[in-house]
This record gives structure tokens, C-alpha cells and sequence, in this order.
């Protein structure tokens, strides 16, 4: 298919919208969070609902991805109201259809935050929980069927690879992503226009592009829910990639825990072939690019790149020191990009908007949107994007709605295991890298824990310290024997039987395992310990048997 | 072949671009710890003894892994990397069943004289103690996880020189073993052609030939680098 | 002395039908040693873990040394090598679940069945095991039960399910 064609069928599906063929919408939120709620059968029962009342032909019923507040879910979205009903029952159904769509009179006491707002907001957009937020990588999840390529072509979906193709050159493509001033969204904040001209500058027959979607922090599910919500997104930016780079092969590396993530990943790679926006000559070019998914099985350390290239070439996902870098020498050897999937998934409204329109959002050092998973003590768990810089507090108690059950926030804990705790006294912190750092805790991949009161912060580096044991691959010294030992001294503080000499040890060990890992999982694993013992050092003192 | 200049231990040193900071230390009679290096082996850098500080670079380098680049300043023995390497020994005899008295490598193991080196008089850390077989399927050799260190060198040699690949490294974290086919007694393998390279490879008691006793094992782990610079001549 | 166990083993594999699924897929994949464990994941899904057998049989099919295979398999914890129960039950023990209680539910688990994660009953009809993180976070903690979400679910709920599921 070329160009011509896909226009037509872009032209097509935008007048269907235009002639208001439908003149409602209703959304029913089938993110992973929302599936287990049992939303598969709330979107089963309003669409027999929809039948019984004759309204098919101008009620539309679509399944979308997250669209955030999960332990709210079911949820369903009434547009162009914009009005969500939460914890949609298949009892409620009838009713909910007949006040919304009948009597234009919204039952109030089910909308989105009817349980904690003193109103809530027939408008969910006016709800704090959606103003604070600007949505860049979600943008469209939650409102578009992440199983229809037509309906991402309606909202702007492969314009920007279009652009790219036509109007652009690798070079251009790589210097707009500069001016983005964007930042890897895996973790580490390497500039990601950067991280491109590297691998473009490469001279190989092949090279490849890696999506990064092996999300292993525990309490983080961003880029499920994005691959979920809108696969084509993290595809297009991937195609971009590849063209700007200069790849013709990429791999899209996706954790075996999700499931519903690779099967509408295949899914899109499918549906974008025979549109021909993926393959051979895609829209009638000479660039060609085509992309696999290889499926993690069950190995935070695949995260780290150097292991993540060694999974995907069907070995143990033991990562190698760097240098060399997979920009020089990556996937069997050959020059390869990797980006994490919320990277990928900001790409194309740059190309869209222009690198200038992103690099004002956000702080002069950190551009742009991030997403956050909130889980943990806090009222509305879920997925957030909101600009770099907000703060802690704004996050926690304006779009969190607060700690749970009333309780007293106590810290919170960013970039999972690999992270730190933010306490109390520095809620104002504004989120973006630097700060972070400057904290003791990491910015990471968008986890975000929220603790109260009866969180025990020695139990909780604990946790962590077994997490990073478990998962270290057991190459090098430091980090296998290392998070062993300092489990072990952990274990004996929390069970009140440490003395002053383990905890010494304890931190001569913290230091010794970041300094002399091989990589950046034995590097980051004193993390949680670290931070904690410098904003909650009496806990440990507490504890300690002299 | 071109030369660069490069500083090492506040020595200023012409050497050949292309080569590893420990081959160039080597070559120079620069002393660096090392575990997990064997000449003719491909360096993993998982013992992290042979780490230096390169100004400019904030974070401490594999020396067996970086190659040399013009003008790197490099420091081998700060009081840093020292303590370092003093904490890796003492990680290296905690984690296993170590007890040099009763090991048939005694007084001829690498392990034991890095505890020399790395001046480790006692060891601050509590012994993991962890169970650990003693394979003796094979007629001629013996496998003890209780000396192993896993370095690899036995994994590496047998797949890089002998290309037999009987050995390899199950699990995960502190709970990696080496292991023949699949964890098959050492006698049972199907890919082992008893060659006895792996056990010039090892630097410990961990792989050694059957009938000596304590202190007799004789291990020349310099066959391997001669092997591949016989084949060569033989091409 | 040494036999060649590899082949006897593959001839047994040979007769169970779900070896057809592996085959199908190892011949997708162009019989690349890279592709193994796409490979692996197709044979898990089949018998829910990996016996010996169908390693064996793997590991000839690729041409892969056997050594090569097992450190493979034995590095990733989605991969099992031993056959998890007829029913069985997969408790979340990510951060959010661990916040609110996932502990608790191992905890009456155990009491209840005498399981610690990773254990099958003596009538191999009940497996229990943990997951680092299913990823449904809003809706800790969370169990999977024969592949059914259970979410917020208390101790009681969840050994109430489990008794319903072995008493059938």
C-alpha cells in the first residue's frame, strides 16, 4: 500500500467520524487493571443494553486501554460528556444507560470519585485528578480501541511517520529529537536525541532498533498499560527510529507477565503491515523495517541492555561491562538503539508538534511529560502523566486524592529497587531527574509507592535488598555475594538481633556493591538501603542490640 | 603498529593501541589483581579485582574489558581500589566452604594468594556456609563446589578452546553452580572428551585430578594461551 | 559406561502429541539456536513446565550443547522444571500487594494447605507459587487462581476458592 491509499483510508474514517454517525460514545476502560475487575463482562452487558434499547445507531460501545484511576474500575466514559462512571456493576448497567443517554440526568452518586469528592464532576476533565495531568505518551489511551489501526489514523496515527518519510532526513529527524531535549524514560535520563546520532554515525549493514518493554520494577506498570492502550504509538516511534538510525530489523522485548500487552503488540505489527506503514518499502519508499516480539521470561535484570541483548539472542541475561556500548556493539555484535517504551511512545508527537513545543514542557533539565504508576497507601491508585516538575505534593494529594484511610504520608519510594524514599519533610520536591538524584532516590522507570505510618522503612529496604538478591544474575562478585550479605544483615537488624558493628558493615557494603558492580542492577540494588538510612536512620538505631 | 600515550600510576607510557589496560600493565610490569582472567580466554570481567580508577570516567572500569585510549590517565592502587579488592577476597572465602588446611590446592591456589595480597588478615563477614556437592562421577578429575569461585575460566575454556561445552552456570544470583550437561554427574556428560583443560583453567581446588593429596597439585594454567599460539603455527 | 541417553529420550518424546506444537514452532523459527527461548516458552505453555524429555529434545533439534540449555532454562524463573499441580495458585508479592497484605495470604495458605510457594501437594493437586509483580497494581493484593485474577482478595476469600477448585 503507498501513500495515496492510506489516505484514502484515513479520509474515509475521519469523515465517518465527522458525519457524527454516532453521537455517543462510550468508552469501557479494558487496561489490564479493569479486565481483572471483570470490565470484559460490563462492556459484554452494555453493548446487549445498547441492542435492547434500539440505540446502535447512534450509540457507539468501544473497548479502550487504561484510562488511569484502576481501583476505581470498571470504568466506563461517556463521551462527549467526558462523564466516567466507577465501579461499574453489570447490575447498574440499565440504570446508569437510562439517566446518561435517556434522561441526560448523570447519577451522581456512581461517578468517577463519587465515594471521596464532596461533588464530583459530571466533566471528568474538570476533576483534579485529570487537570493537574497533561497526557503526551497516553494521550489517546483510553480513548481509542487499541485493537483498530483506523482508529489511532483518525487521532494523527503514522502522520508522523508520514512526515518523517516525505519531508524529512535522518539527520533532520535526529536533530528535531534533540531540540526535544527528551530523556530515556527507562531510567538512567540519557538524552535520547543523543543516544540516536550515536548509533547513526555507526557505519554497518545492519543495524537494529530495540523497544524495551521488559518493565520488572515491582509496583510499576506504565508501559503495560501503554503498550496496552496504544500499541501503534510505541510502533510508530520505533519506525521513526529505525528510519532516523538508519535500522532495518527491530525487536520489541516484552515481559511474559503481560500477556494482553504482546498479543495487541503482535496484533498492531499485523494490522500496520498490511496498511504498509511496516515491512518492505513502507508507504511506497525505499525504506524498509520490520519488527518481532521476543518475550522476556522472567528476569528483572533483563532491563539492563547489555543483558536484554543477550535474552533476546536465546542465552542468560548476564549483561557484559560496557564499553563497548550497543550503539557500537549491540545485537549480534551490530550497531542497535534501545529506548524504553514511554521514549518510543513521546516520539511521534514530537515530530508532529516540533522538538520546540517539547522541550517548554517540563523543567530547563528535564523536558516533557512523565507517567507515573501510583500504588501503595494512597486513595486512587493508578497510571498518571503529568509535567516534569510537578511536585511530590501535587501528585500524592491533588491526583492521588491523599493517603488511604487518612493516614499520615510518610515517604514515598521512586524508581522501585533500584530507587530511593522521598520522606515527608521534602513533599515539595519538584519530580524531575536532577532532584531526584539529589535526594538519594532515582527518577527510574515511573514507579511510585506511596507509604504511611505503619510502613517499617528497615523491613521495606529489606524487601527491596531481597528483590535485588533474587534477581542478581550472579556473575559478578560485588552484587551476588554483595546482596546477599547485606540481605543477611538486613534480615538481622529487622529481627532486633544487629548490632552497631553489622550496621558499619552494612553501609562499608552498601558502598562497596554501587561502586564495583558490573552493572547497573548491583549498582543501584544499595539504593533503597542508602536512602533509607539517611532520611530514617533512627529506625535503624532503634533496632540495633548494643 | 601505532603507538598512544598513556599514563599509568603516574607513569608515562608509549604502548599500542588496540590492547586491553591489563595487557598494557602486564607488558609494563604493572601488578593488577585478577580472578577471572586467563590469558586466551575471552574476558568477562566478573571479578571486579581488576578495577582502576581512569580520570574523567566516574565510575571504576574492568581493566581485563576497557581497551587503552590516548591520553587516559589511570590509578591501579589507590587506597580505594585497595579496600575494594580487600572486601571482593573476603566475599570470595565468605561465600563458599573454603578451608585452605584440608584443600589439595593448597599453597598452589590463586585464591589463597589473593588473601596475601589483598593483606586480609580475618575476614569481616559472616560465612554463608551454603551445602555444596563433591562430584567424583568422573574416572580422572573432581568437581568440589565448595572451593568454586565462579569464575567461569573452566566454562570458558571448554567451549572457547575445547569446544566440547560440557561445563556451564545454572541458576541465578548466590545460587549459581557450574554445572556439566544438564547438571548430569560430571561422568555421565555426553559432551565431556576429558581433555583436562578445565582443570588447568581453574585457579582453586574446585577442579583437580583424582589420586594427590593436600598441597600436591600441580595446575598450569598457561597451557591454555600455549595451546592457542600452537594451533596458530600449526595453520 | 556413557550412554546416549539424549536419543533414548527424544524417541520417547516423540510419542506425546504436544511435541507436534514444538516442532511447528522450532521449524518457524528456521531452527535458529537464538530463537530457543521463544522455544522454551512454546513448550512451557504446553505442559506447563519443561520436562527432561522435551529438553532433550530441544536441545537435539537445535543442535545446542545440553549444558547450554539448562543454564538457559534454570536462569529465567518463568521457566519450571517440575510440574506445578493440577490447580494452581500464583500470589503477587509485588510492592503494592506487599503493602497490603500479600504476606497474610501465604501465610494462611500455608496454614490451610501446608504449601510454601513453590510446593505441590502430595496428591500433586495444588501448586502454590509467587509472582514478583503481575502488574494489576490498583488491585493489590492480587491472586491468580488457574488463570482467573482474583483481585483484593482477603486470606479467606482466596483458600474459599482454592477449596472449591481441589474439591472438584
Amino acid at each position: 500500500m503507498n501513500r495515496q491509499d492510506l489516505q484514502t483510508i484515513i479520509y474515509a474514517e475521519k469523515a465517518k467520524e465527522q458525519n457524527n454517525k454516532y453521537k455517543h460514545k462510550l468508552c469501557v476502560c479494558c487496561g489490564a487493571g479493569c479486565i481483572s475487575s471483570g470490565s470484559e463482562e460490563v462492556l459484554k452487558k452494555l453493548q446487549e443494553e445498547v441492542v435492547t434499547r434500539g440505540l446502535e445507531a447512534e450509540v457507539e460501545v468501544i473497548a479502550t486501554g487504561c484510562m488511569g484511576p484502576c481501583n476505581q474500575g470498571p470504568l466506563i466514559k461517556f463521551l462527549p460528556e467526558y462523564t466516567i462512571y466507577q465501579k461499574v456493576d453489570c447490575s447498574n448497567i440499565k440504570e446508569i444507560v437510562q439517566r446518561q443517554l435517556i434522561e441526560k440526568k448523570p447519577i451522581e452518586d456512581l461517578l468517577l470519585f463519587a465515594d471521596s469528592r464532596t461533588k464530583p464532576f459530571i466533566d471528568a476533565r474538570e476533576d483534579p485528578y485529570y487537570k493537574k495531568q497533561m497526557k503526551i505518551a497516553l494521550k489517546n489511551c483510553g480513548h481509542i480501541n487499541p485493537e483498530r489501526i483506523e482508529d489511532y489514523l483518525v487521532h494523527d496515527g503514522y502522520h508522523a511517520l508520514d512526515k518523517v518519510l516525505f519531508q524529512m532526513s535522518p539527520e533532520e529527524v535526529i536533530a528535531e529529537i534533540k531540540q526535544s531535549r527528551m530523556r530515556g524514560r527507562g531510567g538512567a535520563g540519557y538524552p535520547t536525541g543523543l543516544k540516536w546520532e550515536t548509533v547513526y554515525k555507526y557505519v554497518s549493514p545492519q543495524k537494529y532498533v530495540i523497544c524495551n518493554g521488559d518493565e520488572g520494577d515491582p509496583g510499576a506498570f506504565m508501559d503495560r498499560s501503554v503498550l496496552e492502550g496504544n500499541p501503534h504509538r510505541v510502533l510508530e516511534g520505533m519506525t521513526i527510529a529505525a528510519y532516523a538510525v538508519g535500522a532495518t530489523k527491530g525487536f520489541a522485548y516484552i515481559r511474559g507477565e503481560y500477556p494482553l500487552a504482546i498479543k495487541r503488540f503482535e496484533l498492531a505489527i499485523k494490522q500496520a503491515k498490511k496498511l504498509g506503514v511496516l515491512g518492505n518499502n513502507i508507504l511506497g519508499t525505499e525504506f524498509s523495517f520490520d519488527v518481532e516480539v521476543r518475550i522476556g521470561a522472567g528476569a528483572f535484570v533483563c532491563g539492563e541492555e547489555t543483558a536484554l541483548i543477550a535474552s533476546i539472542e536465546g542465552k542468560r541475561g548476564t549483561p557484559r561491562p560496557r564499553p563497548p556500548f550497543p550503539a557500537e556493539s549491540g545485537l549480534w555484535g551490530k550497531p542497535t538503539l534501545i529506548n524504553n517504551v514511554e521514549t518510543f511512545a513521546g516520539i511521534s508527537p514530537i515530530i508532529n508538534n516540533g522538538g520546540e513545543w517539547y522541550s517548554d514542557i517540563g523543567t530547563p533539565k528535564s523536558a516533557g511529560t512523565k507517567v507515573f504508576a501510583l500504588a501503595g497507601k494512597i486513595n486512587y491508585s493508578g497510571l498518571i502523566e503529568v509535567p516534569m516538575g510537578t511536585t511530590l505534593r501535587e501528585i500524592v494529594f491533588d491526583i492521588g486524592g491523599g493517603i488511604q484511610g487518612g493516614g499520615e504520608f510518610k515517604a514515598a519510594q521512586t524508581g522501585g529497587p533500584s530507587g530511593g524514599c522521598i520522606p515527608a519533610e521534602y513533599l515539595d520536591v519538584k519530580m524531575d531527574y536532577e532532584s531526584l538524584t539529589s535526594l538519594g532516590s532515582i527518577m527510574g522507570s515511573g514507579g511510585l509507592i506511596v507509604m504511611d505510618q505503619s510502613s517499617d522503612m528497615v523491613d521495606v529496604a529489606r524487601y527491596f535488598m531481597e528483590f535485588c538478591m533474587d534477581e542478581s544474575c550472579g556473575k559478578c562478585v560485588p552484587c551476588r555475594v554483595g546482596t546477599k550479605m547485606m540481605h543477611d544483615l538486613l534480615k538481622k537488624i529487622c529481627e532486633e538481633k544487629g548490632t552497631r558493628i553489622d550496621l558499619e558493615r552494612l553501609e562499608e557494603l552498601a558502598v562497596y556493591v554501587r561502586e564495583c558492580s558490573l552493572c547497573g542492577l548491583g549498582a543501584s540494588a544499595p539504593n533503597p538501603l542508602l536512602s533509607t538510612l539517611r532520611h530514617f536512620r533512627h529506625e535503624y538505631e532503634n533496632r540495633i542490640t548494643e | 603498529m601505532p603507538k598512544i600515550s598513556v599514563t599509568i600510576d603516574d607513569k608515562k607510557l608509549d604502548v599500542d593501541v588496540g590492547k586491553t589496560i591489563l595487557e598494557i600493565c602486564k607488558e609494563s610490569g604493572i601488578e593488577i589483581l585478577t580472578m577471572c582472567h586467563l590469558k586466551g580466554l575471552t574476558d568477562v570481567g566478573a571479578c571486579r579485582l581488576c578495577l582502576v580508577e581512569i580520570e574523567g570516567i566516574n565510575k571504576l572500569l574492568s581493566a581485563c574489558t576497557t581497551k587503552i585510549a590516548a591520553n587516559m590517565i589511570i590509578r591501579t592502587k589507590t587506597e580505594k581500589i585497595k579496600r575494594y579488592q580487600r572486601i571482593t577476597s573476603e566475599l570470595f572465602f565468605a561465600e563458599r566452604n573454603h578451608v585452605c588446611s584440608v584443600c589439595v590446592a593448597n599453597g598452589k591456589c590463586d585464591l589463597q594468594k589473593l588473601g596475601y595480597k589483598t593483606e586480609m588478615d580475618h575476614i569481616r563477614y559472616p560465612y554463608l556456609f551454603p551445602e555444596c556437592n563433591v562430584d567424583t562421577s568422573h574416572p580422572w578429575y573432581v568437581l568440589d563446589h565448595n572451593r568454586c569461585i565462579m569464575c567461569t575460566r573452566c566454562v570458558r575454556a571448554c567451549g572457547e578452546v575445547e569446544g566440547a561445552h560440557n561445563w556451564n552456570v545454572m541458576n541465578r544470583g548466590y545460587q549459581v553452580r557450574v554445572i556439566s550437561d544438564f547438571d548430569t554427574p560430571w561422568g555421565e556428560s555426553v559432551t565431556c572428551t576429558s581433555c583436562g583443560k578445565c582443570v588447568h583453567a581453574c585457579p582453586t581446588g574446585a577442579i583437580w585430578p583424582k589420586a594427590i593429596v593436600q598441597g600436591q597439585l600441580e595446575k598450569k594454567p598457561e597451557i591454555i594461551a600455549e595451546l592457542i599460539e600452537k594451533r596458530k603455527m600449526n595453520l | 559406561m556413557k550412554t546416549n541417553t539424549l536419543s533414548t529420550d527424544v524417541e520417547l518424546a516423540k510419542t506425546d502429541p504436544r511435541i507436534k506444537l514444538i516442532t511447528a514452532k522450532i521449524k518457524k523459527e528456521n531452527y535458529k539456536p537464538d530463537a530457543l527461548i521463544e522455544i522454551l516458552h512454546t513448550a512451557q505453555n504446553a505442559y506447563g513446565y519443561l520436562p527432561m524429555s522435551v529438553l532433550k529434545f530441544i536441545t537435539k533439534a537445535l543442535h545446542l550443547p545440553p549444558s547450554r540449555v539448562y543454564s538457559t532454562v534454570t536462569f529465567y524463573h518463568f521457566f519450571s522444571l517440575k510440574s506445578k499441580g493440577e490447580h494452581t495458585c500464583l500470589v503477587c508479592t509485588g510492592t503494592a500487594c506487599y503493602v497490603k497484605g500479600a504476606q497474610l495470604i501465604l501465610n494462611e495458605i500455608e496454614k490451610q494447605f501446608a504449601l510454601k510457594p513453590g510446593q505441590v501437594t502430595a496428591d500433586n493437586k495444588l501448586g502454590v507459587s509467587v509472582a514478583r509483580c503481575i502488574g494489576a497494581c490498583g488491585l493489590a493484593p492480587a491472586v491468580v487462581l488457574d488463570e482467573e485474577v482474583h483481585a483484593k482478595v482477603s486470606a479467606e476469600e482466596i483458600v474459599n476458592s482454592i477449596n472449591a477448585k481441589i474439591a472438584v
